[in-house]
């Protein structure tokens, strides 16, 4: 049987806009992926967490504005500590020209507000299916 | 409100109409408002037939008052224009609030950064990333004075948007005592804190929650301290504005806000308060989304819900008490960061909303809010909306302009009642508290979000720029960004702070808000107290953490969800 895509979604530091990612924790289970979902963790906490878990994704909700503060410090530790191959992906009020600066630090992609769900599915069936090819 | 022949006529010439009309298609095959009232293609007197004038409508200032609680409304005076402010250091902020009241805004609105509202000190490691982002950062007693230095508290109606009850009796301590040091009374600081426990523990999900039950309770210790001791004060606004922010609908915007209501008004009477001593302090909040009629039909519906609630459930005697009066905001969630100017146009219909729902204040959102905290421009913007809908639309100038338009009071009429049933449903949990323990409320509000954004990826629901007239756009020039040394000012001034008050006086007035934690007594004179001694937010709202514990947010999506401890 073919392994389930795994994946962590979080929601770091304090930032308290839920609606949206459970929405989205709610769409990548009906597709039938697993999920686990840890709330607000602060950025070590995190790191742990996909650690432990041994996910393919990392999945970041971020609308505070406190993505640039927050988000590079994951990926780089993450990296770091050898998970080269998990795709972490960042979602939430990401102005655009903040996205290389995000990608340079090690994320795969952010998605802006208004990005239909069913994108955000196929982008990581195709990410996590190319990078099967290369383990 | 119909004579029954006339009535019999009418629906004679409707069939005819039905008959002549049968050939004419519609766009679509059914049409709905947000929350799901099917919209019929015409209303007639057929629909609201056993609408009585005086009993249902009224007169403004006369109960019920679903149009609207003062007889003169905005031909006497504008409703307050409080927009919302805050960002960086309490003095970033005072030059913030400063400019506003130049500019003409007759309230302030103020709003914290996240380690603020959660109860956390800028000095505490983890917080760093959230200081002074989309709110101004408080420690002690000190930033408050800083922040309202040189500003008329005594005069102006100042808002604090201290949402958790565990960090707002801080807060709100220390608003206080920033007063007491200028030598002004409590009776006469004027204003509304947001304390709801409801932000705490359903609508925002933050690391080590309290228990609801603990909320609630400071939550009502707030409330009972202020209406005793701060006679002008609103000690508690109802927030249906983040309720619904969270995904739900106008229904359940209203029903759990009154829900709350009931829990808080049953609290205060077990405590031995009289209704009629407090019901005039409570302070509501709701959103105005996109839904232009059903938005005007909730806030007028409300107000003939609040006052059965409180004159018939509750038997209130004063006026004042059965009189619901409102702030609005335009709704954050319907803002998009695809073509952002789109905004302004969506906030000024939704302002309108609000202003022929007779609201009493309003915020109008700024365009970018879907990117980043407000810009000086996009702020002004979003003022001068409000300046334009008083002076020149002339929509302000007769009261209730839409009372006895078929479809306003047919929709009214429906949203009192869907209101009613729901708020049923709320009593068959046991009430609001046991509603958020058990986790009801948290999957209600997934459940209607849900069925939201699969409206909006199938189409069904069009939001422009996003799933409709899309274009490929340009990157924004300016986007706010909160200042880097914040930290550093902040912490720095905490440091020196800490190492000059007098370190024992702290430690007792902490220790008494901890004995007193599993007393009966009202927790508010303790922690004013240890505010007094400049003592922390966050060692205030860390006794609270550590008696009462961690929450676990409830099973949600047959997940169980992790809290960091």
């Amino acid at each position: 049987m073919e392994r389930r895509i795994r994946v962590l979604v979080a929601k770091p530091g304090f930032d308290s806009h839920w609606r949206g990612t459970l929405v989205f924790v709610k769409a990548l289970m009906e597709v039938g992926m697993e999920v686990i979902y840890t709330g607000n963790q602060f950025p070590d906490e995190i790191v742990e967490s996909v650690l432990q878990e041994d996910v393919d994704v990392l999945c970041l909700s971020i609308l505070s504005g406190s993505h640039l503060r927050i988000i590079p410090k994951i990926a780089q530790v993450l990296r770091e500590k050898g998970a080269k191959d998990t795709l972490i992906i960042v979602g939430g009020t990401i102005p655009k020209q903040d996205i290389p600066e995000l990608k340079k630090a090690g994320v795969d992609e952010a998605f802006m507000p208004g990005t239909p769900l069913h994108e955000i599915v196929e982008y990581i069936k195709n990410e996590v299916e190319k990078r099967k090819g290369k383990r | 409100m119909f004579d029954r022949k006339k009535l019999e006529e009418i629906e004679r010439k409707k069939q005819e109409w039905l008959n002549f009309s049968k050939d004419w298609s519609e766009r679509k095959p059914e049409f709905k408002t947000y929350s799901g009232i099917p919209i019929k293609r015409l209303y007639t007197p057929l629909d609201i037939a056993e609408l009585n004038y005086l009993s249902d409508l009224s007169f403004p200032g006369f109960p019920p008052y679903t149009r609207g609680v003062y007889p003169t409304m905005y031909r006497g005076r504008f409703w307050t224009v409080r927009q919302l402010a805050g960002y960086g250091t309490p003095e970033d902020t005072n030059q913030r609030l400063k400019f506003l009241l130049e500019q003409g805004a007759t309230g302030l609105n103020l709003v914290f950064d996240y380690p603020t509202l959660r109860g956390y000190d800028v000095d505490d490691s983890r917080v760093e990333a959230d200081v002074g982002v989309g709110g101004v950062n408080i420690n002690t007693v000190n930033d408050m004075e800083i922040l309202f230095q040189d500003i008329p508290i005594d005069k102006i109606t100042v808002s604090l948007v201290n949402c958790n009850p565990s960090a707002a009796i801080s807060l709100f301590s220390m608003y206080l005592v920033a007063a007491e040091k200028r030598g002004i009374s409590f009776k006469v600081l004027d204003g509304t804190n947001q304390n709801d426990f409801l932000m705490e523990t359903a609508i925002t999900f933050a690391p080590h929650i309290i228990p609801p039950k603990h909320s609630f309770r400071i939550c009502c210790d707030i409330i009972e301290y202020s209406v005793k001791n701060v006679p002008k004060w609103h000690p508690i606004s109802f927030v249906g504005y983040n309720i619904r922010e969270s995904g739900t609908n106008a229904i359940q915007e209203l029903a759990f806000v009154f829900a709350n209501a009931i829990a808080c008004t049953q609290e205060l009477l077990n405590r031995g308060l009289k209704v009629d001593d407090f019901a005039e302090k409570f302070s509501f909040f709701f959103s105005a989304h996109n839904d232009f009629f059903e938005e005007i039909a909730k806030y007028r519906a409300a107000r003939r819900i609040w006052y059965k609630i409180m004159k018939e459930w509750f038997k209130a005697e004063k006026p004042s008490s059965y009189m619901l009066k409102f702030h609005v905001q335009t709704a954050g969630c319907t803002l998009t960061a695809q073509q952002p100017l789109n905004n302004i146009v969506r906030a000024a219909y939704q302002a309108l909303a609000a202003i022929l729902g007779g609201a009493q204040s309003i915020h109008v959102d700024a365009y970018d809010e879907a990117l980043c905290t407000p810009t000086e421009t996009s702020a002004l913007v979003a003022l001068r909306t409000q300046h334009i809908l008083q002076e020149e639309t002339n929509v302000v100038n007769t009261v209730d302009p839409l009372g006895g338009s078929y479809y306003v009071e047919y929709l009214t009429n429906e949203m009192e009642k869907k209101v009613f049933d729901y708020l049923e449903q709320i009593k068959e949990q046991n009430g609001i508290v046991e509603a958020v323990e058990k986790g009801w409320i948290h999957r209600e509000i997934l459940k209607t979000a849900s069925e939201y954004q699969k409206s909006v990826e199938t189409g069904e629901l069009k939001i422009v720029g996003v799933n409709c007239y899309r274009v490929e756009e340009e990157i924004p020039t300016e986007i706010f960004r909160p200042k880097p040394e914040t930290v550093q000012i902040q912490r720095e001034r905490l440091a020196k702070i800490k190492k000059e008050r007098d370190k024992l006086k702290v430690q007792e007035a902490l220790n008494k808000i901890r004995e007193k934690c599993w007393t009966k007594e009202n927790l508010m004179p303790y922690v004013l107290d240890a505010v007094r001694a400049y003592a922390t937010l966050g060692e205030i709202t860390n006794i609270f953490r550590e008696e009462f514990g961690s929450w676990k947010p409830p099973y949600i999506l047959g997940l169980t969800v992790k809290v960091t401890q």
